[in-house]
């Protein structure tokens, strides 16, 4: 069924309208019906108005006020006052959202390379609270940033932690805010499971995991694999940072890695090596090698807790 | 496709896969590597150590099980199938012995394990074992015998075989050095599976156990010392190999 916002007949779906124009408009049952479905609406409204205390009131207020995302200085408790981009001028951006695509950049472009830590966010949502930074293990939850010491605009986000709805626009504030967008690039991995995966191929021809990448309009670059088809879509948090920049021009590429293993796995992890390859990060990785041990180093630091498997 | 025939493992899919069996043989390959090693007089089984938690036991974390006295095992995959397979083969070889009076034949109880698997892949609403096992052992004719067994039930007989994380690595290595000469003696093929496993295992000796049988002798497992002993007399005799190479083509 389509709906237009044109179709007169329910105009009056979209908008609760003054009350004097609802004592005018009769005629037609759905019309009808529609009107005395909004007049209980309004008076529900009122009556929630009358209800709501100052209690309520404050009640809301802390929970904006727990959900609220804060970008602290490194390993301190205080806040930046200006966004993470005005205080640290970038002109290429890395950001892991996700285990896999974290452990990625942890052994493959942090150890080429001394990278400083210049914050962390900090939030709470129903799904995670981020953790404290000093002891970064796979299975915690944190968001840290970094930039790199021998070039101080590349700057890298590790994002392990779920960001909710409410909170992306303000976890883009407190990142990008008004800084200049110049000169940038930004650089999204993520993961998702393959079954969010449309196509009109078999499923069994599908050799997971495999890259697809989504890039902003201004991005010229080469891309590494192939394009996001339709109708597949982006979530979360690597949705709000590709809207972001292609509102605001910047040149930005999503690449985004479908993988039927959720959990922190060698293989998932290694399905992002192609992007090695691609320009903005060919300067940054050095050791190959020895990134691969460290992989392996993480990978059985974590499945030394499980005992399923002997 | 593949999903709607996961559900129930007694229904095949249209082209003849039993998919549950499949996966199961998916969770052998998380198991850590084991081999097994048949030599004239000996038959030896190495296994790669698990690495264990700071807190835990080290003791009960065994990949090497006896069966019986002139019997014992090594799987990969899931450790409480494990653990159910090999007490159900335990008392099995106590059964027979009593009912029978004599000790089980290594094929006997071989295909025991593997009737029991195969009775899992062929129940509803049960899955399948998700371990491979290595069963070595002397018969009472005094022939050494190395099978392997799967989740679908299938057991053969091998000279030589890997199961296991690394399995197809370390059977490629088996492939290319087990001959006559590598097990001419009891100690050669123990540094041949000490050299398999090397191939694989992160950090050397200190990751590998090793058990082995001989002719009319009991169960022995090697401590961490005498492994030591192995592992650095299989370097020393690379390193002679190399300085040889090097004179050669100098």
């Amino acid at each position: 069924m389509k709906i237009s916002f044109n179709d007169k007949s329910l105009q009056t779906t979209f908008e609760y309208p003054p009350e004097s124009s609802l004592q005018e408009e009769e005629g037609e049952a759905e019309e009808s019906e529609e009107e005395e479905q909004e007049e209980e609406e309004d008076e529900e409204e009122d009556e929630e108005g009358r209800r709501e205390t100052p209690e309520d009131r404050e009640v809301r207020r802390q929970l904006a006020r727990k959900r609220e995302v804060r970008l602290l200085r490194r390993q301190t408790k205080t806040s930046l006052e200006v966004s993470l981009l005005e205080k640290y001028p970038c002109s290429k951006f890395i950001i892991a959202i996700g285990n896999n695509a974290v452990a990625f950049v942890s052994s493959f472009i942090m150890n080429s390379g001394v990278w400083e830590e210049v914050g962390c966010a900090k939030l709470w949502n129903e799904w995670c609270r981020t953790t404290d930074t000093i002891h970064l293990s796979p299975t915690e939850a944190f968001c840290v940033f970094y930039h790199l010491k021998s070039n101080p605009s590349v700057l890298l986000c590790q994002c392990s932690c779920y960001v909710a709805e409410d909170q992306q626009f303000q976890w883009l504030e407190k990142v990008f805010g008004s800084c200049s967008r110049k000169n940038m690039q930004v650089t999204v991995l993520t993961c998702r499971h393959v079954t969010d995966y449309k196509t009109a191929e078999s499923t069994s021809s599908l050799h997971t995991p495999f890259l697809k990448a989504l890039k902003t309009q201004n991005f010229r670059e080469p891309l590494c694999c192939s394009l996001l088809e339709q109708p597949n879509i982006v979530h979360d948090l690597p949705a709000a940072v590709l809207s972001y920049c292609q509102v605001w021009k910047i040149p930005a590429v999503l690449y985004l890695c479908y993988t039927d293993v959720m959990k922190l796995d060698l293989i998932t992890v290694e399905a992002f090596k192609p992007v090695l390859s691609s320009r903005s990060l060919k300067g940054l990785v050095k050791n190959i090698p020895q990134s691969t041990e460290i992989l392996k180093k993480l990978m059985t630091t974590n499945e030394i807790q499980s005992n399923i498997y002997t | 496709m593949a999903s709607r025939y996961d559900r129930a493992i007694t229904v095949f899919s249209p082209d003849g896969h039993l998919f549950q069996v499949e996966y199961a043989q998916e969770a052998v390959k998380k198991g850590s590597t084991a081999v097994g090693i048949r030599g004239t007089n000996i038959v030896v089984l190495g296994v790669e150590k698990k690495s264990v938690a700071k807190l835990q036991d080290e003791r009960t974390v065994r990949k090497i099980c006896a069966l019986d006295d002139h019997v014992c095992m090594a799987f990969a995959g899931l450790t409480a199938d494990a653990r159910v397979v090999i007490n159900r083969a335990r008392v099995e070889c106590q059964s027979h012995k009593l009912t029978v009076e004599d000790p089980v034949t290594v094929e006997y109880i071989t295909r025991f394990i593997a009737t029991l698997k195969q009775k899992y892949t062929q129940s509803n609403g049960r899955r399948p074992f998700g371990i491979s096992a290595l069963i070595v052992g002397f018969d009472d004719d005094g022939i050494p015998r190395l099978y392997q067994t799967d989740p679908s039930g299938t057991y053969h007989a091998w000279k030589a075989n890997a199961i296991g994380r690394s399995a197809k690595t370390v059977r490629e290595f088996l492939e290319k050095n087990y001959t006559e000469d590598a097990i001419a003696n009891d100690n050669e093929a123990i540094k041949l599976a000490i050299r398999a496993l090397l191939e694989v295992v992160q950090s050397g000796g200190k990751n590998i156990e090793l058990a082995i049988i001989r002719r009319n002798q009991p169960l022995k497992m090697f401590s961490a010392k005498e492994i030591e002993l192995q592992v650095n007399e299989i370097e020393k005799e690379k390193e002679e190999a190399e300085r040889k190479k090097s004179k050669k083509t100098v």
